[in-house]
């Protein structure tokens, strides 16, 4: 069991009601996926990313070939106890509430009622739906439907999840957690399989990516090979003197090459989080959903012995919540802002498949993962809002990065 | 197991929050006491009660029907049309037990409704003598004829098939055979003649039918008849001298052991009366005769149809009987949950409503519609005796296990009957559709077709 995911000339005809073939969905697809990777499946729309999700499931029958989905059959109910999967728009049962939603699939997983009940507050809290838990799915805007849909993903704890477009319909918070989220769960040793035609958040967290059009790959590789310029360098410095700037240029140009600088623009999203959450920290009303920088409890903790664990902290979620919230703090620092900054961006993004750093890096003084956590509610809101305000910090810095090779890269962190 | 309880309570959620099963049980609830109310019957408690429990127990049979239909096939099809089952498909959870548990959701569903509503009616029908406040003539019809359950004794055919023989003999040799009739045609016509000799009576003639095996548990019994007259005398009246008791008596004049009844009635022809006999002139070995005597009175010929004669005695309370009732409803509702999981595996909701519907009416006169299939298709009997009278025999018959057909006379639905019903209707024929139903989903995909 090389592949977490494996596909030998997989292949789908839509025919007519004559049995004519009209349409090749997939043609003979190749792919294989390695365990413990972020794997993104590119394409137009109608290439046929969906219907590959399909069929390694088996919601679709291959006209032709084989997929294999962690060494057996997608269809088989021991390999779908350990797949979470999201599929393209969040069907949910709409007279269910939330939580009710959660418990169903956890029924379904078998999952003893302790464990569940513990894991459903963990996720509930995670997606920040915890307000709203007990409303229908039905009355829910898009976003917060796609939030339990994530949560119903990720309830069995699952070692390969399959996600179809995971941020359509998500605020930049929501899709900046979602990444986050695949970071972490990557580095956990899970593998993910992402599906989507939103590019920045794909090169934000794969891997490795294959690009479909009609069916048919047309390019894959590792993320960082397929856009590495080695033809270019970029320097990141203080808001260093002009002069400094100068002699800079002028070494530069004593090795013939061209030199560009300018100031770094903030970040889109990085302006937005910091926004939203100065609003939340005056506490402004919404009957949406609540955005946090919290992982489910559960899929952050370390891998051995899961049930036993599961049992050991069955105690107050509100208390777990606490004690896990600074290893968030370490995924979200880890993610966009761990390495230096002579670091290529993407390098810095993919990080998980490079070994797990101990501890963090963290450039800047304030060090907040070092803060002791106050389970007192205003005390929480102070520290995420350090840990968002420490976010966008590094983001700006990666951006002042990019902005020197002349705005030439597509994408940054979270350029959604 | 866990699972399929699942989403045996998701169906249900689905089928309350839906509001679809509400509706239906407002309704019900709406409905039942102004039956109890309006139903007045024939002005007597038993007309009232009899009104009131065969429209009561229909009612409630054919709005379960249809909510059965309803939510089975709902359940499927939204979450294949919603694409809910994506979600839960792929999960650890097999297809079959997918199945299992909507037909578990909308069972559970039913038996509830079920047993609530039979109960109301059951509680109407019990309390009604105590509010009425009926004269204790009606009381004791009521007590009698409807909140009882009885036995029927039935008179078989007469064997007329010597006799029928004999006299072709003989019309052979005086050479009076109808012509232009076959010797199959003759027969027959012969053998109608024969049997109804045997069912009439003409001015001064006596009829006598003979019961094994009587034991009645109660004081009173029952003759339960319907007169033909030829010709119809002018007021539609018939006089009869009924004589009940001892078979040697009746027929030899031995002297009896135990009383005889013995009297005469004026009954209306044409529809089916009742008279009351005590039960102590059953004989010990339990071999009763009934006589009939065409009074001269009468100056007419009295035909008793070929069912126009039973005698019932009490043989079991009406609460057990009622229940058996229901069981019936519970049966055809089993039928149907499968029926409506079957369609809905391979048709859209609208479709598949239709489907179970068009079944489910057939279903309802299913004797009319295998009477008039084997009528119409006389001409085309081998076509027809293998292809669509297998079909139309595969549909259950709801009209042959009809509660209301038992209830109304106070009937006994015994457990022979119930067991018949089960092994047919719920073993045979609901496993077949429902196991057809799971090849079916098990084959199919789930996923639409998109590009």
């Amino acid at each position: 069991m090389e592949y977490a995911v494996e596909t030998f000339s997989l292949t789908k005809v839509f025919s007519d009601w004559w049995g004519r073939a009209k349409v090749y969905a997939v043609d003979n697809l190749d792919l294989q996926i390695r365990h413990n990777e972020v794997f993104g499946l590119l394409g137009p729309n109608g290439s046929g990313k969906t219907t590959t999700l399909k069929m390694l499931l088996g919601l679709l029958h291959p006209t032709k070939g084989k997929a294999l989905l962690l060494g057996g059959d997608g269809a088989d109910p021991k390999i779908n106890a350990r797949i979470g999967f999201l599929p393209e728009e969040s069907y949910l049962y709409r007279y269910l509430s939330a939580r009710e939603t959660l418990d169903f699939y956890g029924r379904i997983f078998r999952l003893p009622a302790k464990l569940r009940k513990m894991r459903i507050e963990a996720l509930l809290d995670m997606v920040g739906l915890k307000a709203v838990a007990n409303r229908a799915v039905g009355t829910f805007s898009k976003g917060m439907a796609r939030r339990i849909g994530l949560a119903q993903a990720l309830i069995n704890d699952p070692d390969l999840l399959i996600l179809d477009e995971p941020t359509t319909g998500l605020d930049p918070i929501g899709t900046r957690q979602i990444k986050d989220l695949i970071l972490k769960l990557a580095e956990r040793g899970k593998t993910i399989l992402l599906c989507s035609h939103l590019l920045a958040d794909v090169e934000d967290v794969c891997d490795r990516i294959a690009i479909l059009y009609g069916g048919k790959i047309q390019t894959q590789g590792r993320v960082r090979e397929l856009l590495q310029q080695t033809n270019k360098r970029q320097i990141t410095t203080d808001a260093v003197s002009d002069a400094t700037v100068e002699r800079i240029k002028q070494l530069v140009q004593n090795e013939n090459g061209e030199c560009v600088v300018t100031s770094p623009m903030d970040k889109l999203e990085s302006f937005f989080i910091r926004t939203v959450t100065a609003a939340q920290q005056q506490a402004q009303p919404t009957s949406g959903a609540v955005s946090t920088t919290k992982i489910g409890g559960f899929l952050t903790e370390e891998e051995p012995a899961e049930s036993i664990l599961d049992k050991l902290v069955s105690a107050p979620v509100s208390a777990r919540s606490s004690e896990t919230r600074p290893a968030t703090e370490e995924v979200a620092a880890a993610a966009s802002s761990g390495s230096g900054p002579d670091e290529e961006l993407l390098g810095k993004l993919t990080r998980p498949t490079e070994p797990p750093q101990p501890t963090p890096v963290a450039p800047e003084p304030e060090k907040v993962e070092t803060e002791p956590v106050d389970p007192h509610a205003f005390d929480q809101e102070h520290v995420r809002e350090n840990i968002l305000d420490k976010l966008t910090g590094r983001s700006r810095a990666a951006g002042e990065d990019e902005q020197e090779t002349g705005k030439s890269q597509a994408g940054g962190p979270g350029d959604a | 197991m866990r699972s399929i309880w699942a989403v045996a309570v998701n169906t249900i959620k689905q089928a309350l929050r839906m509001k679809v099963a509400i509706v239906f049980m407002v309704l019900l609830f709406v409905l039942l006491p102004v039956l109890g109310a309006s139903a007045t019957g024939d002005e007597t408690l038993k007309g009232r009660l009899q009104t009131f429990v065969s429209y009561g127990l229909s009612l409630t049979s054919f709005l379960l029907c249809l909510l059965t239909i309803i939510v089975s096939i709902y359940s499927l099809t939204s979450d294949i049309e919603q694409r809910q089952i994506y979600t839960v498909i792929t999960k650890p959870i097999r297809r079959f037990q997918l199945l299992l548990g909507k037909l578990l959701g909308v069972l559970v569903l039913n038996v509830v409704l079920l047993g609530l509503f039979s109960a109301i009616i059951y509680v109407f029908a019990i309390y009604t003598p105590a509010f009425v406040k009926p004269p204790e003539l009606e009381l004791t019809e009521a007590n009698n004829e409807f909140l009882t359950a009885r036995a029927a004794l039935t008179v078989p055919q007469v064997d007329v098939t010597d006799e029928v023989k004999a006299r072709y003999e003989e019309l052979k040799k005086l050479d009076r055979l109808p012509p232009g009739y076959t010797y199959e045609q003759t027969i027959t016509e012969l053998t109608k003649q024969a049997q109804l000799a045997k069912r009439a009576a003409g001015v001064g003639d006596v009829l006598v039918w003979e019961f094994d095996n009587v034991k009645p548990l109660a004081e009173s019994m029952f003759i339960r008849f319907k007169y033909d007259v030829f010709p119809n005398p002018p007021d539609s009246q018939v006089f009869g001298r009924w004589l009940a008791g001892d078979w040697q008596f009746i027929k030899y004049g031995e002297r009896p052991k135990t009383p005889i009844y013995d009297q005469v009635h004026k009954h209306a022809a044409r529809t089916f009366q009742e008279i009351e006999f005590p039960a102590e002139v059953v004989p010990e070995d339990g071999h009763l005769a009934v006589a009939f005597v065409n009074v001269p009175l009468n100056n007419t010929t009295v035909i008793f149809p070929p069912d126009g004669l039973e005698v019932l005695y009490k043989a079991d309370t009406f609460g057990g009987n009622f229940v058996r009732a229901v069981f019936l409803i519970l049966f055809r509702l089993i039928f149907l949950a499968c029926l409506g999981i079957f369609a809905s595996t391979f048709l859209s909701f609208p479709v598949a409503i239709l489907f179970c519907l068009v079944v489910f009416f057939t279903a309802s006169f299913s004797s009319f519609v295998i009477d008039s299939f084997s009528l119409l298709s006389k001409d085309v009997g081998a076509v027809y005796s293998y292809t669509l009278e297998w079909i139309v025999k595969l549909l259950p018959q709801f009209d042959t296990y009809n509660p209301t057909k038992f209830i109304v006379p106070a009937r006994l639905v015994n457990w022979s009957l119930l067991a018949k019903c089960a092994v047919f209707m719920v073993c045979i024929k609901a496993f077949l559709v429902f196991v057809l139903g799971l090849v079916v989903f098990s084959c199919r995909e789930i996923a639409r077709i998109t590009v």
